[in-house]
């Protein structure tokens, strides 16, 4: 069994949902963004925008699991890679040693609160009960693991079961994000990848991501997007 | 995300507590080995002070949490991070050993079988930061088997520099012979910081990218006036001059010795702050 997940860049309409609905299940600090959305026009013209929701790719060989010093973060068997709060020591050596950049070291600078001086609200003094982070050490996106881990405790099954699915999977409109097991070649993500030639972010790195992506032109076409860094802050 | 991201972590902010953490382990390691060369209790006395306060010290400072670090000897089998702080710790405790019978005990076997592992750990310590960069794939232009031995080289340049002044304040070491071991230095440190860029440059369009920030970027600067001028150019026609004049004033060793500091620093800096990633969205073959 390998967790894996598919984002359809044809049908995301950057609404923000996935986003939205990670900061709200893992009571995210202000500064803090597991998944991220990255926008870019391709073509010169009449350019197209293509919307990339990244996020933690939970790499086969991840290059963090490999640096990191403590063993804090970790390959689970169903491929999920995991940070222990309780072991990370905030070398930031996962940080650095991630291609895709989707590591945050968390600090007080990006914990400042919803209205820093101010008396915190109910949902920051919940999120501090229910899902405290650790200052001084790294996080990232684990698929919802706690999600998953419950569901299949109580028979669901993940990627089917709302319960058993991560949030921004559940949460996506345009049902852009699809959860499944990439081991399993009947299962919704297999085909999706398979009859979609979905791809993953630089498999030059060798990382083998669990993340793939379904795009009609990039990765199909064999046109390369051209990166507008200018338009990117307005974006994204 | 869309073009080339900087690595910030590690250079900006606190990261500037590892930039000199990085520093100090080539100057302490190469500190060490010289002074060995030279049997220079001092030396070995300084690099240790070095290895053991200032480095350590400062990677402590840098962590997250500094409370946890004993749990860095743990993944030894895959990460350079883990296998420099055993370094670390082996050099700072055969050091102490190796200082005290020297000392107490000189010109025992003890003392040179502790030498020898004293040194081997200061070897160890001068080159892993090298391979902690190197082996990060995704920054391509760290990504050089030139690193390690450009680091340690770097370092021996340093710990040949600080033993000309301690040559100069008495210490039991051969200005002539230290004199000389810098000038070669630095002539093979010029060649390999060369090298190192040219094959850089050929490295992905990121590691070009790297390199042009170095020579023409914002780093451009710190690149030309701390490393070429200051860490290459001065020491040398210094060097050289003492080589054709015999006898230099002390000020104009010390300064010499000051900007081949100066040129380690800068070039610790410039290689963490160039480190790049390509961008994200990249075209899937």
């Amino acid at each position: 069994m390998r967790w894996g997940m598919v984002v359809d860049l044809r049908k995301c309409v950057r609404c923000y949902a996935c986003i939205a609905a990670c900061r709200i299940e893992h009571f995210l600090p202000i500064d803090v963004s597991w998944p991220r959305l990255v926008a870019m026009e391709t073509g010169g013209e009449h350019p197209t925008v293509s919307t990339y929701s990244v996020r933690c790719n939970q790499c086969h060989d991840a290059p963090c699991v490999e640096v990191c010093p403590t063993g804090a973060t970790q390959l689970r068997d169903d491929g999920i890679v995991y940070v222990d709060q309780d072991k990370c020591v905030g070398c930031r050596y996962c940080v650095i040693a991630c291609p895709y950049q989707n590591r945050t070291f968390v600090s007080k600078d990006k914990d400042k609160g919803f209205f820093p001086g101010k008396v915190q609200t109910d949902f920051e003094k919940a999120g501090k009960e229910l899902y405290p982070h650790t200052h001084g050490t790294t996080e990232k996106c684990n698929f919802c693991l706690e999600r998953i881990d419950a569901g299949l405790a109580k028979g669901l099954k993940p990627g089917i079961d709302r319960e058993a699915t991560p949030a921004c999977v559940n949460t996506c409109p345009a049902q852009a994000l699809t959860f499944g097991d990439l081991d399993d070649p009947d299962s919704e993500v297999s085909r999706l990848i398979r009859e979609n030639q979905g791809f993953q972010l630089h498999p030059e790195y060798n990382t083998d991501p669990s993340v793939y992506f379904i795009d009609g032109k990039i990765g199909t076409s064999g046109e390369a997007p051209t990166a507008r860094p200018e338009k990117e802050a307005a974006l994204t | 995300m869309l073009s080339y991201t900087r690595q910030t972590e590690w250079i900006d902010r606190r990261g500037l507590i590892l930039w000199i953490a990085f520093y100090t382990g080539g100057l302490g390691g190469g500190l060490y080995l010289v002074s060995v060369f030279f049997n220079s209790l001092w030396g070995m006395f300084i690099s240790w002070l070095i290895i053991a306060v200032i480095k350590g010290g400062a990677h402590l400072l840098y962590l997250g949490k500094p409370q946890r670090f004993w749990r860095i000897v743990s993944r030894p089998q895959s990460s350079w991070l883990a296998r420099g702080f055993i370094f670390v710790i082996l050099f700072v405790i055969f050091g102490a050993v190796q200082l005290m019978i020297s000392y107490w005990l000189p010109g025992t076997a003890a003392e040179v079988a502790f030498k020898v592992l004293t040194g081997i750990s200061a070897l160890a310590v001068a080159v892993y930061t090298g391979f902690v960069l190197n082996t990060v794939k995704a920054v391509p232009f760290w990504n050089s088997s030139l690193l390690p031995l450009l680091f340690v080289l770097c370092g021996v340049l340093g710990g040949f520099g600080i033993s000309v002044i301690m040559a100069l304040n008495g210490g039991n070491i051969d200005l002539a012979a230290a004199e000389a071991g810098s000038r070669w230095l630095l002539i093979a440190n010029a060649l390999l910081i060369a090298i190192y860029l040219w094959r850089a440059a050929k490295r992905e369009t990121t590691g070009k990218q790297s390199v042009m920030e170095q020579i023409r970027g914002s780093n451009a600067p710190i690149f030309w006036m701390g490393i070429v001028i200051m860490g290459i150019i001065i020491p040398l026609v210094i060097a050289f001059t003492g080589y054709a004049v015999a006898e230099l004033p002390s000020a104009l060793l010390v300064f010499g010795v000051a900007c081949e500091v100066v040129g380690g620093l800068a070039l610790r800096y410039c290689v963490l702050k160039a480190g790049a990633y390509s961008p994200l969205v990249a075209r899937a073959e």
